[in-house]
């Protein structure tokens, strides 16, 4: 049997595979884009985490439990009594910041500053003397500038023993010299090349944390016994301090990134779904063309089963083959998301450098199974239609053209059905969750709508007749004949495109609605004529302070109104850290708010201590207006009462606001990170900037922005947010095309005897590619009307939905008419283009050959 | 146990030598006690040297050493009262050992710490040194108190001077080599009579005898050629006390500048040049762990007080091992002959720079 199966195998599969060349190229080709686009994601988004880890695994050590500070860190003074703790069996203090380096545009280092008497049982790297072996204590406890960098920094920089680098901190310039180096333990550790240490001392000095802690590792005398010493610990910590595993700081970036990469996945899965079309149009080609063969075969006494193994074993080839090709190309494309990927993650939730990918077994292992998987569901129904056929219908001559023709309504009730279910979902994925709902949502519109196309094909292709022979061209007539001759091919073709048309108009839409909303929302909210922060944040985000000298020189500049200032810190809340910010009121700032009065909320937000939330944290965090937030501050958990919720389209995470005086009421800290200044009505911007300029920013310390440099600062982030988004949707529709070239050959393939008819009744050479080309034509139009529309209705739910029930943002839609009208073109444009090749075919046909059957 | 790998790191020291901002040994320094007991910031480096040889009630034998040692890293000038309570001005480290000669053992430690919290530091009143838990007091002018606590026990030592301090070297300065500043201020007081107790598992256990106190500051002192140092302090039976270190150069020999101090019963004291004084190896041993070979055993000779006597150990491992600093610091026995009069006597070895080169912790 098996032998007997391995023949069959090889006389039908291997020699129709290798007879049709050019068609298993582009199917391998389709199957191998969706596997390499999905595995790419996979890998980008592993590779993130796992860089994100090593942070963890290099700061944190091999610590059992971490005591993070709270926002102004936590005073030093409290380490002694923690290491004496009972039950903690070693301690060490660390103080974390990071520098910019102007002088390396764009770079950055993570200054971890060590303490080389008590770290030694938690460390996961080595440090040693630049140059020589050893190290040189002296240097490392006595040189205020002495800094270990990792060995790819300096190979990065060409840094070398001795050189200076230029780093800055708070808004001032200090010198820093390569001096260690920084050593990753084992092969297999990964270390940020931005990680550098320094001695805990001058890191203090460096840092301006004198008096404080980021956070002290501890390693346990019985971890058994870890609860209860948390629970000890709190006793002689500060209360905002938290207490954790390091591996619980983990989970929260990992959760936070969670919906973003998810997204990802998502995004990919399109490709892989245009895919798909492409093979079951494949496969069910080579049913139909070889429904001779298929009858001679059951005549011999093949089973249907066997029939059905066959024609999915040549799906499984063409797969397997296109699953290889995914997987090599997925590693190279990989290569050039994991840049974008990271620099998205670090600008929306955390400062994170991804260099290297991270490979696993596991991942190739899942990309094969979910390419193959999609191939072989592709592959079921056309193999089972081959398996069900008829020995004796399938025998008797001029039987070559599809038998489908005739269109069941069924195809349009179900194409409903999904339509209704899809709006069912959006409803259950925000109402009551869970997100990802919105998913499945999105999957049906677009089933929905490809179970239409047969309907809408055989319709345009009557209408298109009785128009056309009105006109009397008889080559697009005969063109809109044939397409709804091979209805189920064509449609199938007009799906695929139209599905990848539809993705390309829905991430379109959504794009574009979301970045008019947040032009309208920094038209309301970003009313100040000058933004002033220390240049770092712009690099590393909000970890520098402005000097009050220079708040100072601002505040009395005679070309300045006021002033609104602005701090951002991490707070706990319950077990998560949320992102607060602290504004001091001139009751400058807008909050666009979703709900009440306006003017009433900011009385009460400077009057009393209380909070405005965005709309993102509600969502996330099920609170509204009215109810509190339990926020733990240095006084112990206090609740604030929400006064208001406002539009915010900054983070995912969501954002808390506090009034100045509330914080410092109970902070007492009144650093602040960035300022917005409104200038009176006769103040020059550009005087006020050069002035500070030439006072505090000779070298470039700080950032000055003017209204419209902010927004288009605003603006090139946003782009690089969806980056990913968009070479994804470039993906697609390249797939779909590769798909229209499939599908007329394969059309031309199947109609040989036909095409052969044509010419011999006196079609010319021309007429016939004519006649291809108009048919590629039509199937773009039909595709590209099917796709607007369902890219319209796609676009509601990724901006309505899946927007809203992972990232809490309202987004108001808006339409990129211009470019919506132009779609029809190109998708036109490039069906034909995609015909030329085959069409040039079929023209070449020798006549002989192709009534030979006849 | 000792944490070897914090010690790993400071003795990288050995290497370092930039002396630019640290005052130099110089002749000339007048001694004034109890001050120049107490801490000299102003000089690199710094150490109070214990030694001294103890039995208890059932007359068994124990040697002990107990040192505090000052490192410098930034001279006082740099330093701001002001800045990160983790800048480390001084490193501070101290090693303990007990030689227990009868059941021949022998226990090490090191304690190594930056002090950030006042858990390690010099000079606080009357406390001249401390470093989590052991501690060196002055108790009045001519006493001291020492503590130290090890995974065994902790031993409560209370010195009494017999002698007043006596200086080592001409004019102020012990030299070490030629040249200026290859030298160090150095005194001893020489003989403390000695009591106290070994605390274990709640028991107390007595002991007394005698010790031998050191304390020298400098700055840069070795010079490039040489490798390291032998030191011998003795205590004769006769009431007198000898003290002489041998210098050694990369070729082995002695350096010109080693020298010696004998203190007569009364207190007056003699210097002795290196042309003064024999020292020749009669025993060696070859340490397991660190594969260091080690003269322990001696032959004397200082001809011009007829004072002939050989030097041997009952207890051949008294190697601490904190590598790379690596030294073999040991109780000894004296025997031999002055003038012709029969002596004997105890005191304690110090052989340094035998597993490499010892540059700046010296002797």
């Amino acid at each position: 049997m098996t032998l007997q199966y391995l023949r069959l195998f090889h006389r039908h599969v291997v020699r129709y595979i290798v007879r049709h060349r050019f068609l298993a190229l582009l199917n391998v080709l389709s199957v191998g884009l969706g596997v390499a686009v999905y595995l790419a994601i996979e890998i980008a988004n592993y590779s993130a985490n796992r860089a994100f880890a090593a942070t963890i695994d290099v700061v944190a050590g091999k610590a059992e439990l971490q005591i993070t500070g709270p926002v102004g860190g936590l005073p030093d003074g409290t380490f002694p009594a923690v290491a004496r703790h009972p039950g903690v069996s070693a301690a060490t203090p660390l103080v974390r910041g990071i520098v910019t380096l102007p002088d390396l545009t764009g770079e950055y280092l993570q200054v971890l500053g060590l303490d080389i008497f008590t770290n030694i049982p938690f460390r996961t790297f080595e440090l040693t003397s630049f140059r020589a072996a050893g190290f040189d204590v002296q240097r490392w406890l006595g040189e205020p500038e002495a800094l270990a960098i990792s060995e790819e920094f300096a190979r990065l920089h060409h840094l070398k023993e001795g050189d200076v680098l230029r780093a800055q901190v708070n808004g001032a310039d200090h010198r820093l010299r390569v001096a260690f180096v920084l050593r990753a333990d084992g092969p297999s550790a990964v270390v940020d090349p931005h990680f550098a240490a320094m001695d805990i001392g001058w890191a203090q000095e460096l840092l301006g944390k004198r008096g404080v802690l980021s956070s002290i590792q501890l390693q346990l005398s019985d971890v058994g016994n870890r609860d209860a010493i948390i629970a000890s610990l709190r006793g002689v910590l500060p209360p905002d301090a938290t207490v954790a595993t390091p591996a619980q700081r983990g989970e929260q970036v990992q959760n936070m990134l969670g919906g973003f990469q998810l997204n990802l996945t998502a995004m990919s899965l399109v490709s892989l779904l245009v895919g798909m079309f492409l093979i079951y149009n494949t496969v069910s080609a080579s049913v139909v063309r070889r429904r001779r063969e298929i009858g001679i075969l059951r005549s011999l006494g093949v089973t249907r089963n066997e029939i059905r193994a066959l024609f999915l074993s040549e799906a499984f080839a063409l797969g397997a083959a296109g699953v290889i090709a995914g997987l090599l190309g997925g590693v190279l494309l990989a290569r050039v998301l994991l840049g974008t990927v990271s620099k998205t993650i670090s600008v929306l939730y955390v400062l994170l450098s991804v260099r290297e990918l991270a490979l696993t077994p596991w991942m190739f292992g899942s990309a094969a199974t979910v390419g193959l998987l999609s191939v072989l569901i592709a592959a079921w129904l056309p193999a089972a239609a081959a398996a069900r056929m008829d020995p004796v219908r399938a025998l008797r001559a001029g039987g070559m053209i599809e038998q489908s023709a005739n269109l069941s309504p069924r195809w349009l009730w179900c194409g409903v059905g999904f339509i209704v279910t899809a709006v069912a979902l959006s409803w259950i994925a925000l109402s009551t969750g869970p997100p990802w709902m919105g998913f499945g949502a999105a999957f049906c519109v677009l089933a929905g709508f490809s179970l239409v196309v047969p309907q809408m094909t055989s319709t345009f292709s009557h209408a298109a007749q009785d128009v056309l022979r009105a006109m009397q061209s008889v080559e697009a007539t005969l063109a809109a004949g044939n397409l709804a001759r091979s209805l189920v091919r064509n449609s199938v073709t007009i799906a695929a495109l139209a599905a990848a048309v539809a993705m390309a108009i829905g991430v379109s839409v959504m794009v574009f609605s979301f970045r008019r909303t947040v032009e309208s929302w920094v038209d309301q909210t970003l009313a100040a004529d000058l933004f002033v922060a220390p240049a770092s944040n712009e690099v590393v985000g909000p970890s520098s302070f402005i000097p009050p000298e220079a708040i100072k020189f601002i505040e009395e500049h005679a070309a300045v109104g006021t002033l609104d200032t602005f701090r951002e810190i991490e707070v706990p809340m319950g077990r998560k850290n949320v992102a607060v910010a602290v504004v001091r009121g001139t009751n400058q700032r807008r909050f666009p708010f979703v709900r009440g009065d306006g003017v009433a909320i900011m009385q009460r937000f400077y009057r009393e201590p209380c909070v405005l939330i965005s709309e993102s944290f509600a969502r996330r965090n099920h609170v509204s207006d009215g109810q509190s937030l339990e926020l733990t501050t240095p006084e112990g958990l206090r609740s604030f009462p929400i006064a208001g919720t406002f539009y915010d389209y900054t983070r995912d995470e969501g954002l808390v606001f506090m009034s100045q005086p509330t914080f410092l009421s109970i902070w007492k800290d009144d650093r602040i990170n960035s300022l917005a200044v409104y200038l009176k009505p006769q103040g020059s911007a550009d005087a006020l900037t050069s002035e500070f300029r030439a006072r505090f920013s000779q070298t470039g310390q700080f950032m000055l922005l003017s209204n419209r440099e902010l927004r288009k600062r605003i603006f090139e982030i946003f782009d690089q947010t969806f980056a990913v988004t968009y070479v994804l949707r470039t993906i697609a529709v390249l797939v779909a095309i590769v798909g229209i070239c499939l599908t007329l050959t394969t059309l031309i393939a199947e109609r040989t005897r036909e095409l052969g008819v044509f010419r011999a009744v006196g079609g010319s050479a021309t007429q016939l590619r004519n006649v291809l080309l108009w048919e590629s034509g039509m199937i773009g139009l039909v595709a590209a009307i099917i796709g607007v529309a369902s890219g319209l209705a796609l676009s509601l739910v990724l901006t309505g939905v899946i927007n809203r029930a992972f990232f809490g943002w309202t987004i108001q839609m808006a339409f990129p008419w211009g470019s919506l009208a132009l779609t029809p073109l190109w998708i036109i444009a490039a069906a034909v283009l995609a015909g030329i090749f085959p069409a040039w075919r079929a023209g070449r046909l020798i006549l002989a050959e192709a009534l030979r059957e006849e | 146990m000792p944490k070897v790998g914090s010690l790993r790191q400071v003795l990288a020291l050995g290497l370092c030598c930039i002396a630019a901002d640290w005052r130099l040994a110089e002749p000339g320094w007048q001694y004034q006690f109890p001050r120049d007991h107490h801490v000299h910031p102003e000089f690199k480096t710094e150490w109070w040297y214990f030694t001294g040889n103890l039995i208890d009630l059932e007359g068994h034998r124990f040697g002990y050493e107990l040192t505090f040692f000052r490192q410098g890293i930034r001279p006082p000038a740099e330093r701001d009262p002001n800045a990160s309570r983790f800048l480390v001005n001084d490193l501070k480290f101290a090693h303990f050992a007990v030689t227990d000669v009868t059941k021949q053992r022998f226990h090490f430690e090191q304690k190594i710490s930056r002090g950030a919290f006042g858990e390690a530091g010099f000079d606080d009143g009357q406390t001249l040194a401390w470093i989590e838990g052991w501690t060196l007091a002055a108790n009045g002018d001519d006493a001291f108190d020492l503590v130290a606590t090890s995974s065994k026990g902790t031993m409560h030592l209370h010195l009494r001077a017999a002698k007043p301090p006596v200086v080592h070297g001409q004019n102020g300065i012990s030299a070490k080599a030629s040249g200026l500043g290859h030298a160090s201020h150095y005194y001893s007081v020489t003989r403390l009579e000695t009591t106290g107790e070994f605390i274990a598992n709640g028991k107390s256990q007595p002991f007394r005898g005698e010790s031998w106190f050191d304390h020298e500051w400098a700055t840069n002192q070795l010079a490039a050629e040489q490798v390291g140092w032998d030191w011998l302090s003795v205590h004769l039976d006769e009431g007198s006390e000898l003290m002489l270190y041998r210098m050694r150069l990369q070729n082995g020999a002695a350096d010109p500048s080693s020298s010696g101090t004998l203190v007569a019963p009364d207190g007056s004291s003699v210097y002795l040049p290196s042309t003064s004084f024999r020292m020749t190896p009669t025993e060696y041993w070859k340490s397991a762990t660190t594969g260091a070979k080690y003269p322990i055993g001696w032959r004397v000779e200082v001809s011009e007080q007829g004072i002939e006597f050989t030097v041997r150990t009952a207890v051949k491992n008294q190697e601490l091992a904190f590598p790379p600093l690596v030294y073999w610091e040991g109780a000894v026995d004296v025997r031999g002959t002055r003038n012709g009069k029969l002596i004997a006597g105890r005191g304690y070895l110090e052989l340094t720079g035998y597993a490499g080169p010892l540059r700046e912790l010296q002797r």
